[in-house]
């Protein structure tokens, strides 16, 4: 059996002492070791950005990559090795910013992997400048005057581009997280969680109270995540109200499947197993 | 002396010069014949002005030629531009429904006409085809042969309206005086008939690239587009990305998980590549890049050809890494240079760039030589996930497997993720043996001098550059795609008494760049180059202290004719 000790490691952490990063990062442990995954089964991706260091605090396989490219490394790796299980760990300015583009193309694709966007609504890794998902209005020393761009809806963008398998966490809720995590990685295709995350060095608005005063679980309501239109309501509530957590929306039909189940050449074998052979390659030559 | 006839086929984009064109280019092949063909031809899809110009010959051909015996003008618009064009004693066959008064040589004919009275419109451009064949002298046969081939498959109708569409124009070709007959043989001479983007997908394939990412980019679609055509029957996958950065990172995610990948692009597109090129570098992942180039900056010249990217393609990314650059210059040279590419970025690991260009990838011709489609013996080593590492390094006797480790050569075992025990571990920070990010600056240093000790045995695997009468007091310099034309050209001025020899770059980085001093020095380098500034000639000097004393440039988007190089080199030496 796997442990959650299994993941630990000695590698000096580098976050703020109550970073909202360490829960996530015991959520991970957590889901892992009941998904009875092994280190060497599992390939953590990330990009730039507190979160982005994240598998570097994980014993597993690991590739640290650039800022927003991440999910672009594990769609090739994915590509090469369906039988890796790969998550990757970027952040609200690392995925929703910089790699906003891949991460359109990763929710069309259906690519099978698990996407965790550790959302703080600020760059921390920068020193508190304004990301795509800060409130309107918020103060840094960068936006003295306020932010002038309205925030970035990543999971109604999500829902409405297709996504399969959309769920928000929260960092101040451990239990809920892991079970998350655990189910985005059991969901076959694109699973994507939007967490919930205070920075507690640079965001000074949404602190572990603002989040825990609106954060409503919507296990203890009678919520139907297979129901498209009722998750897009809860992802279109005002976060100064209410922010619906856990799993909003899953597509729970095969249609229109995953890109490895789209691909007859990666429906049985791992592209890592198969090899061109050159007769083959000679015979089909004009 | 072998007979050898130009055929240049204008007219507007979506006129179906190509199809003219690929039709004789493939009858003359299979005849033993030579062709080299060239594609011109604007960033539009219809209307313009485009051609394609087919050299054909008897004896084998390195270069292309600019000057067109025959013309086929499909529209008055390309006569009127061309007319005066041709060589003393061409002829041009004018696509025009009026009967006009024209000087003897030009010949009107409808090729539209005689398609429709063969039953279609449609099959105009097998009409074209069928009077030239009948004019350089080809039998009907063999372009029957032709069709066959091409046309079988869509059905009986089709097939036998291009049939009679061929004869009509064969027929009418007949009445057209023309003494420049070429031998078309009873069979083909087994040599390789085809594009450079080609060469570069099938360099891939039997290199067992697996994965395919790309972003489309005029001139390097063609390379994915070829790779395309074998989906489904072999073992790949061919992704078109997001946007080009996708497709480097992408390769790279394929790379590290185990599978060979290949990403093509060109200028614009290698420049947002270019952080991924040292994500690769910093991760030691291997990497294959094809940067098939065409003029910029920024959007430039979209269809057309450059050698300018040669210093960017060296230096491309922050701070300083190892890497492979190569540039052939021919087809064949192309399909080796890639598979030359695979194999040492897995050895190395670290990126291999192979630097084509329009004019490379777009223009087919024929070689002499076969594809070698057997991967090199140790083939199967390179492929890491079958190394077999040190017990130490195993991960599998409780210490740890270091990704990283310090080398005389600076070489690590590569692991691939989920195939052992042992936990690879990769960041695009500088890092530690174990690969766990590190701001030590006595590990920083070690880590830099690592990556770079491959160096010495980098050079080691890179071909000199190709020398010709290296004796002779003036030496063409050049490399890459121009390699024939310079051949050529020093071949004519040394017929005409000019002491000239060459040098011909196709590794290009890293090189030797002692045994090139010893080559260059008092010598007279002419350099001669498809951009501005003379970009050899510039690392030459930077590498070996010796200076270029002068240069042939040519940097309007054209293909690099033989004889606009002897026309500036004859100039230059009788000054």
């Amino acid at each position: 059996m796997v442990s959650t000790e299994d993941f630990d490691n000695d590698v000096e952490n580098k976050w703020c002492p109550g970073c909202g990063n360490f829960p996530i990062l015991d959520a991970m442990k957590e889901s892992f070791s009941e998904l009875d995954l092994p280190p060497e089964k599992l390939f953590l991706v990330s990009g730039i950005g507190q979160a982005g260091k994240t598998p570097n605090f994980l014993n597993c396989n690991m590739c640290h990559t650039l800022h927003g490219r991440a999910l672009c490394v594990a769609t090739g790796a994915k590509i090469a090795n369906r039988n890796l299980n790969i998550v990757v760990n970027s952040g609200d300015g690392d995925c929703y910013g910089e790699g906003g583009n891949h991460f359109m193309a990763a929710i069309r694709r259906n690519i099978d992997l698990t996407l965790l966007v550790h959302n703080n609504q600020v760059y921390g890794l920068t020193k508190g400048q304004a990301s795509p998902t800060s409130t309107l209005g918020m103060k840094t020393k960068m936006q003295r005057q306020g932010t002038f761009s309205v925030p970035f809806n990543p999971l109604a963008v999500a829902m409405v581009s297709g996504a399969g398998f959309v769920a928000r966490g929260f960092a101040g809720d451990k239990e809920q997280l892991a079970g998350l995590i655990r189910r985005a990685m059991q969901y076959r295709g694109f699973a994507m969680i939007d967490i919930l995350q205070p920075c507690v060095s640079f965001n000074t608005v949404n602190t572990m109270k603002w989040y825990k005063d609106r954060a409503a679980p919507v296990e203890e309501t009678d919520h139907d995540e297979s129901d498209l239109k009722r998750a897009l309501d809860l992802v279109l509530q005002d976060p100064e109200e209410t922010i619906s957590t856990g799993l909003l929306y899953e597509n729970k039909s095969s249609s229109p499947g995953d890109f490895h189940r789209r691909l007859d050449v990666l429906t049985e074998e791992s592209l890592l197993d198969q090899s061109i052979d050159m007769q083959t390659l000679q015979s089909l030559l004009p | 002396m072998a007979t050898e006839v130009t055929v240049k086929i204008a007219g507007e984009a979506g006129q179906g010069i190509q199809t003219i064109g690929t039709l004789l280019a493939n009858v003359c092949h299979n005849a033993g014949l030579f062709v080299f063909s060239v594609n011109d031809f604007e960033s539009r899809i219809r209307g313009g002005y485009s051609f394609n110009i087919l050299r054909i010959s008897e004896d084998p051909l390195i270069a292309p030629s600019g000057k067109p015996d025959i013309l086929v003008a499909i529209d008055e618009k390309s006569a009127d531009r061309d007319m005066d064009t041709h060589a003393d004693g061409g002829i041009v066959l004018l696509n025009t429904k009026e009967q006009k008064d024209l000087p003897d040589h030009v010949h009107a004919v409808s090729f539209d006409e005689l398609a429709s009275s063969a039953g279609g419109r449609i099959a105009s451009n097998t009409v074209a085809a069928g009077m030239l064949l009948s004019i350089l002298g080809s039998g009907f046969d063999r372009l029957e042969k032709e069709l066959t081939d091409q046309f079988s498959r869509k059905g009986e109708k089709v097939l036998d309206l291009n049939k009679k569409a061929a004869f009509a124009g064969f027929e009418k070709g007949e009445a057209v005086p023309f003494s420049e007959k070429l031998k078309f043989e009873s069979s083909g001479n087994g040599n390789v008939l085809m594009s450079g983007a080609y060469a570069a997908a099938l360099g891939a394939l039997a290199s067992n690239c697996r994965v395919f990412s790309f972003y489309p980019m005029s001139p390097a679609t063609g390379i994915m587009a070829s790779a395309a055509e074998f989906t489904g029957r072999l073992p790949i996958v061919v992704e078109q990305a997001e946007d080009e950065l996708a497709a480097v990172n992408m390769a790279i995610g394929s790379s590290f998980a185990g599978v060979r990948s290949l990403t093509s692009t060109s200028g614009g597109g290698f420049s947002l590549m270019t952080e991924g090129l040292g994500l690769a570098a910093m991760t030691e992942t291997p990497l294959v890049i094809i940067n098939g180039q065409r003029p910029g900056p920024a959007t430039g010249l979209p269809t057309r050809t450059a050698q300018a990217d040669l210093l960017f393609t060296i230096t491309a990314s922050q701070d300083e890494f190892p890497r492979f650059v190569l540039a052939p210059g021919t087809v064949l040279e192309t399909f080796s240079a890639v598979k030359k590419a695979f194999h040492l970025s897995d050895k190395y690991q670290v990126p291999a760039i192979v630097l084509l260009d329009q004019f490379l990838c777009d223009s087919v011709m024929t070689e002499k030589g076969t594809l070698e489609m057997d991967s090199r013996g140790d083939e199967k080593n390179l492929e890491c996930r079958d190394s077999k590492p040190g017990k130490e390094q195993s991960g599998e006797t409780g210490q740890p497997y270091l990704r990283y480790r310090f080398s005389e050569n600076g070489i690590s075992d590569r692991r691939i993720p989920g195939t052992s025990k042992a936990l690879v571990r990769s960041t695009a920070n500088e890092h530690d043996q174990e690969g766990n990010i590190t701001e030590d600056a006595e590990i920083r240093t070690k880590m830099v001098d690592k990556r770079h000790s491959k160096i010495e045995y980098m050079k080691e695997e890179m071909d000199p550059p190709s020398i010709f009468s290296k004796e002779s007091a003036v030496l063409l310099a050049g490399w890459g795609s121009s390699r024939g034309s310079i051949m050529e050209s020093c071949l004519t001025l040394r017929s005409l008494g000019y002491d000239v020899g060459w040098l011909i770059f196709h590794d290009i980085w890293p090189l030797d760049w002692d045994q090139v001093s010893e080559v260059v020095t008092d010598r007279k380098l002419i350099l001669v180059e498809q951009n501005r500034t003379c970009q050899l000639g510039r690392l030459i000097r930077q590498q070996t202290g010796i200076a270029f004393s002068d240069s042939v440039r040519k940097y309007d988007g054209r293909p690099l004719y033989p004889d606009f190089i002897t026309e500036n080199v004859k100039k230059m030496m009788e000054q």
